[in-house]
């Protein structure tokens, strides 16, 4: 086992934050995945530990603006890496949540809720690179996010609703 | 997912050598998500110690244009390939296939160096070993494919793949038999081809099949479901058909060497390395101190059981087909001496077996019979004086033999005794049922104390001790009795058949000194049959101790490769001129018949009824060609019938595209379509780091088949590429991916389309030629119809037909 001490640092919701990785007590150890690093150390439960095999698409989050599932990232190969989850959409001082995350609410774009963050961060990460994407293209973004509930349905309706409304503002 | 450490790469060189000279406790990781998921589920019996990651190495990621090619980075993502115009435009294929890949989600890591080396997605293979133990497949090392009487939906359409280590039977088979090769080759009716498949191993099925103990039937698969194949019925029938063409396959050597070559010794050994020098060219001259060559085929083993009309006509055919000379009645030693022999000849080889008596030290042991010379006295005169109650000590096979034997001689009564308990006893279970069929009494748990006599010193019957144990704390051979607990059994004729001896006195003072060992055997490497002495080599009882004949015939072969190697031959070459070498390229896939496997019930021989046994003529009868083909089917044939997962190999082996490695550039069909893994070609620590696509020409396309459009992989997908002008093919290209181990080409389809104005029919008449060559498993043969509808489908695109109504299925 590798006992040299190493540090990586990733920016997580804007706020740049180091760990070791290694095998001593407190560390991160070198098999860790980011949805255990995120959720057990960092406290931002949004990210679901689910299927933990990249299948479900429940642990989504922003890795430098690409949608990637965490549970198949190891936490070591993020040094210099930035992230974001569900947390860091909303207003970090006041707790608001971003436009996206209002019209999921608004809409009851969702049954249960376990699987909404991890669908709306793969939303996130389509409309900051496409903020106007066609129906077929928001399928395809959200085609590894399952929803057992069935609230897809709700979920394209509220996305290509918000789309419409924000594209219109424009 | 358990702990391992990891390593950031910083360049492939580096990772490369830290996977090298991590001696397989390091694994290189790249996008992870198919590597992580193994650990997880902790598939493998191995789990690293560390990963060294590839993610981080800078300049990893890029896709290039040359003048006519594209040089893709093996850390660029599926993602970053699926929407990159360059690639989209010179190789529309490889975009879609990159798109196809599993979810959005996932694209954005994995990368295209990962995907071309990712595991296959077999549920056998996959299964978790958290759920409850781990299936350990063929592909695992373990013995079988669960996929081939199991749940096979998603497995291969044309066949399985060699995982590369040997099947079970093979590996239990002392001589190394490629058990599934020649049943595969029987299954095809190709009886000259099961032959030759055969001879690479052993030239005498004709005996094996019926003396040999078949170690390999406790290992057949079938165990799991039912009986083993019944393998020694099959290699008899083929025995049965060589012999009928002995011509043929104990020809004569078409070249001749010039060179000599002894053997010492006419049994199954010394036959065998008399075999396979006369194969390679050289004169080859058998000395035996018997009348008749066969060693213990002849002598030790009853007509009942091996006829000697058998034995007879496969030396006749050594001695007036082949050429080798018999030089019998002579025992070396004192009718010739070892030193005149190997004066006279280039090489030696002793086969000289155990034939001598060991002497136990019994009170009266000299009023006994010694077993094999009561064998070979039979054996010789087919009568011999016989008492009224014979008592047999042994449990062996040689035992058995013996207790038949006296049986059938007339004895009103024959008992047994030996120290092991019924289920210890090393005699085949067969022979000793048949032991007891026949009216042999045995005794188990006794050991041997004395023989006892009347008063003018005719034997009345031994006194036995209790034996309490057979093997001492270690497992060895090491009897202890209860001295007090004894019986008398009576008897007038008691034969010991308790195990014979090496005898090496022939080798002389000055040889005996160099060669013998302090168990008096000769001292000789078991792997090649070299003794310390050039030019001598040995094999068999004579350096083992008392042993199976298929040992010995291991042995023979074993020291006649290395006698032809150390003449000078090639004895590889020699065996792949006159039995076929290499397997041609298309023979990469094996296969087993879908109902045959599920037949749980083997074929037995038929076998006399017990009051029509004789001792001169067989027991038995041999299956007749057809029913040993039926036989034969039953053969699982084990190898990996799980297919190729990934969607960018056969894209790439479409493509004609290269893959650079740490070490070479090679091609993508050398890399994916020639050995079952990656892993396989791949050298230890030698890691990919560049995909070379060619500009091809014409248009190219990937279409996948799966049951949802997420995460799925493939069931059936096709790679295609046409360059058509004036509606008339120039160029055709199709792979398919998901329907067997490794990508697999269309050649015939190609040639069929090169010149054709293509249409509906010749759609048609291309995807029926695309599954011609396809033997679906069990359960999956919709994707013979799946694969066709590809196929069609394409075409028509091909041609310009937009709308295709589904025609095929």
């Amino acid at each position: 086992m590798n006992e040299q001490i190493k540090t990586i640092s990733i920016t997580v919701n804007g706020v740049v934050r180091k760990f070791i990785i290694g095998d001593f007590e407190g560390c991160v150890a070198p098999s860790e995945v980011l949805l255990d690093t995120l959720r057990d150390r960092l406290h931002l439960t949004a990210a679901k530990r689910s299927c933990e095999r990249g299948v479900c698409g429940c642990c989504t989050v922003i890795m430098d603006g690409e949608a990637v599932a965490s549970c198949m990232v190891l936490t070591a190969d993020c040094d210099g890496k930035s992230i974001i989850t569900l947390e860091g959409l909303s207003d970090p001082i006041t707790g608001e949540l971003n436009p996206l995350q209002r019209a999921f609410a608004d809409n009851s774009a969702f049954q249960c809720g376990f699987c909404t963050p991890g669908i709306i961060m793969s939303t996130q990460a389509l409309l900051w690179k496409n903020p106007n994407p066609t129906e077929a293209e928001l399928t395809e973004a959200l085609s590894g996010n399952y929803c057992r509930c069935i609230s897809h349905y709700q979920v394209i309706r509220t996305v290509m609703g918000f789309v419409e409304e924000i594209n219109k503002e424009a | 997912m358990k702990k391992f450490g990891h390593i950031s790469a910083t360049s492939y060189d580096e990772a490369s050598k830290i996977v090298r000279e991590g001696n397989g406790t390091i694994d290189p990781i790249a996008g992870g998500t198919d590597l992580l998921g193994t650990y997880k589920d902790r598939l493998l019996e191995t789990y690293p110690e560390a990963v060294v990651s590839l993610k981080n190495i800078p300049g990893s990621e890029y896709i290039v244009e040359e003048d006519d090619r594209l040089l893709i980075g093996a850390g660029t993502t599926l993602k970053a390939i699926a929407s990159d115009e360059t690639v989209k435009k010179y190789s529309q294929a490889l975009a879609e296939a990159a798109y196809s890949v599993a979810s959005p989600i996932i694209r954005t890591t994995a990368t295209i160096g990962g995907n071309v080396c990712q595991d296959v997605r077999c549920w056998y293979y996959r299964y978790p070993d958290n759920i409850g133990g781990r299936l350990n497949c063929k592909r695992k090392g373990g013995d079988t494919c669960y996929a081939i009487a199991g749940e096979n939906r998603y497995h291969s359409i044309f066949g399985g793949m060699s995982t590369g280590s040997c099947s079970s039977c093979q590996h239990a088979c002392p001589a190394g038999t490629n058990i599934s090769a020649y049943m595969a080759k029987i299954r095809a009716n190709d009886w000259e081809g099961a032959a030759k498949e055969f001879f690479k191993y052993n030239p005498m099925p004709m005996m094996t099949s019926r003396i040999c103990p078949h170690l390999c039937t406790d290992s057949c698969n079938q165990n799991t479901y039912g009986e083993p194949v019944n393998i020694p019925a099959v290699e008899r029938t083929l025995g049965d058909y060589i012999l009928a063409n002995k011509e043929k396959f104990y020809a004569a050597p078409v070249n001749t060497t010039g060179k000599k070559c002894a053997v010492i010794g006419a049994g199954p050994g010394g036959l065998t390395a008399a075999f396979y020098l006369r194969q390679a060219g050289h004169e080859v001259t058998i000395y035996d101190a018997h009348e008749k060559a066969g060693g213990v085929l002849r002598y030790g083993i009853p007509h009942y059981r091996l006829p000697k009309a058998i034995v007879d006509e496969f030396c006749d055919a050594l001695e007036d087909i082949m050429g080798i000379k018999f030089v019998m009645n002579t025992k070396v030693g004192s009718d010739i001496t070892v030193e005149e022999i190997r004066t006279n000849n280039d090489v030696v080889y002793f086969g000289t077996g155990a034939w001598s008596q060991p002497v136990l030290g019994l009170d009266g042991e000299n009023l006994t019979q010694f077993g094999l010379n009561f064998l070979e006295e039979v054996n010789t005169y087919l009568q011999k004086a016989i008492g009224e109650e014979v008592l047999v000590c042994g449990g062996g096979n040689v035992a058995m033999d013996v207790a038949l034997t006296s049986k059938r001689l007339g004895a009103k009564k024959v008992k047994l005794v030996c120290l092991e308990q019924r289920g210890e006893m090393p005699a085949d279970e067969a022979e000793i049922k048949m032991a007891e069929e026949e009216g042999v009494e045995i005794m188990n748990g006794w050991g041997l104390g004395k023989v006892i006599t009347d008063t003018e010193g005719k034997v009345t019957g031994l006194e036995a001790k209790k034996c309490l144990a057979v093997c001492d704390a270690d497992g060895r051979f090491n009897p202890t009795y209860d001295e007090a607990d004894t019986m008398v059994v009576e008897s007038d004729f008691i034969i010991l058949a308790t195990g014979q001896k090496v005898d090496v006195s022939f080798l002389g003072e000055a040889l005996g000194a160099q060669l013998k060992t302090a168990r008096g055997l000769i001292d000789a490497d078991m792997e090649s049959g070299r003794t310390k002495e050039e030019g001598f080599y040995a094999g068999g009882d004579a350096v083992t101790g008392p042993d199976l004949a298929i040992r010995a015939i291991r042995a023979g072969h074993a020291a006649a490769t290395s006698m032809n190697r150390d003449l000078g031959i090639d004895p590889v070459a020699v065996l792949n001129a006159a039995f076929g070498g290499v397997e041609a390229a298309e023979d990469k896939f094996v296969h087993f018949d879908v109902d045959g496997v599920e037949e749980t019930a083997q074929a037995k021989l038929y076998e006399k009824p017990v009051e029509e046994r004789t001792l001169a003529s067989e027991d038995r009868a041999s299956l007749a060609k057809e029913e040993a083909l039926k036989e034969a089917n039953r053969c699982l044939n084990c190898a990996c019938y799980a297919v190729n997962p990934s969607d960018i190999t056969p894209v790439l082996v479409m493509l004609g595209a290269a893959i650079k490695t740490t070490e070479r550039t090679i091609s993508a069909k050398d890399l994916f379509t020639q050995k079952l893994t990656v892993q396989q070609i791949l050298n230890k620590g030698e890691l990919v780091t560049e995909i070379q696509v060619p500009k091809a020409a014409g248009v190219a396309h990937y279409d996948k088949r799966r049951v949802r459009d997420a995460i799925d992989f493939a069931i059936v997908s096709l790679a295609d590429r046409f360059v058509v002008e004036d509606g008339v093919v120039k160029e055709a290209s199709l792979v398919f991916g998901g329907v067997a181990p490794v990508p697999y080409e269309l050649p015939e389809v190609e040639e069929y389309l090169i010149g054709k104005k293509l249409d509906k029919a010749v759609a048609k008449e291309a995807s029926e030629i695309a599954l011609a060559k396809a033997l679906p498993m069990g359960k999956n043969e919709y994707k013979v119809f799946l694969a066709k509808d590809v196929v069609y489908e394409a075409v028509c695109r091909a041609a310009g037909i937009e709308k295709v109504e589904i025609p095929v299925l």
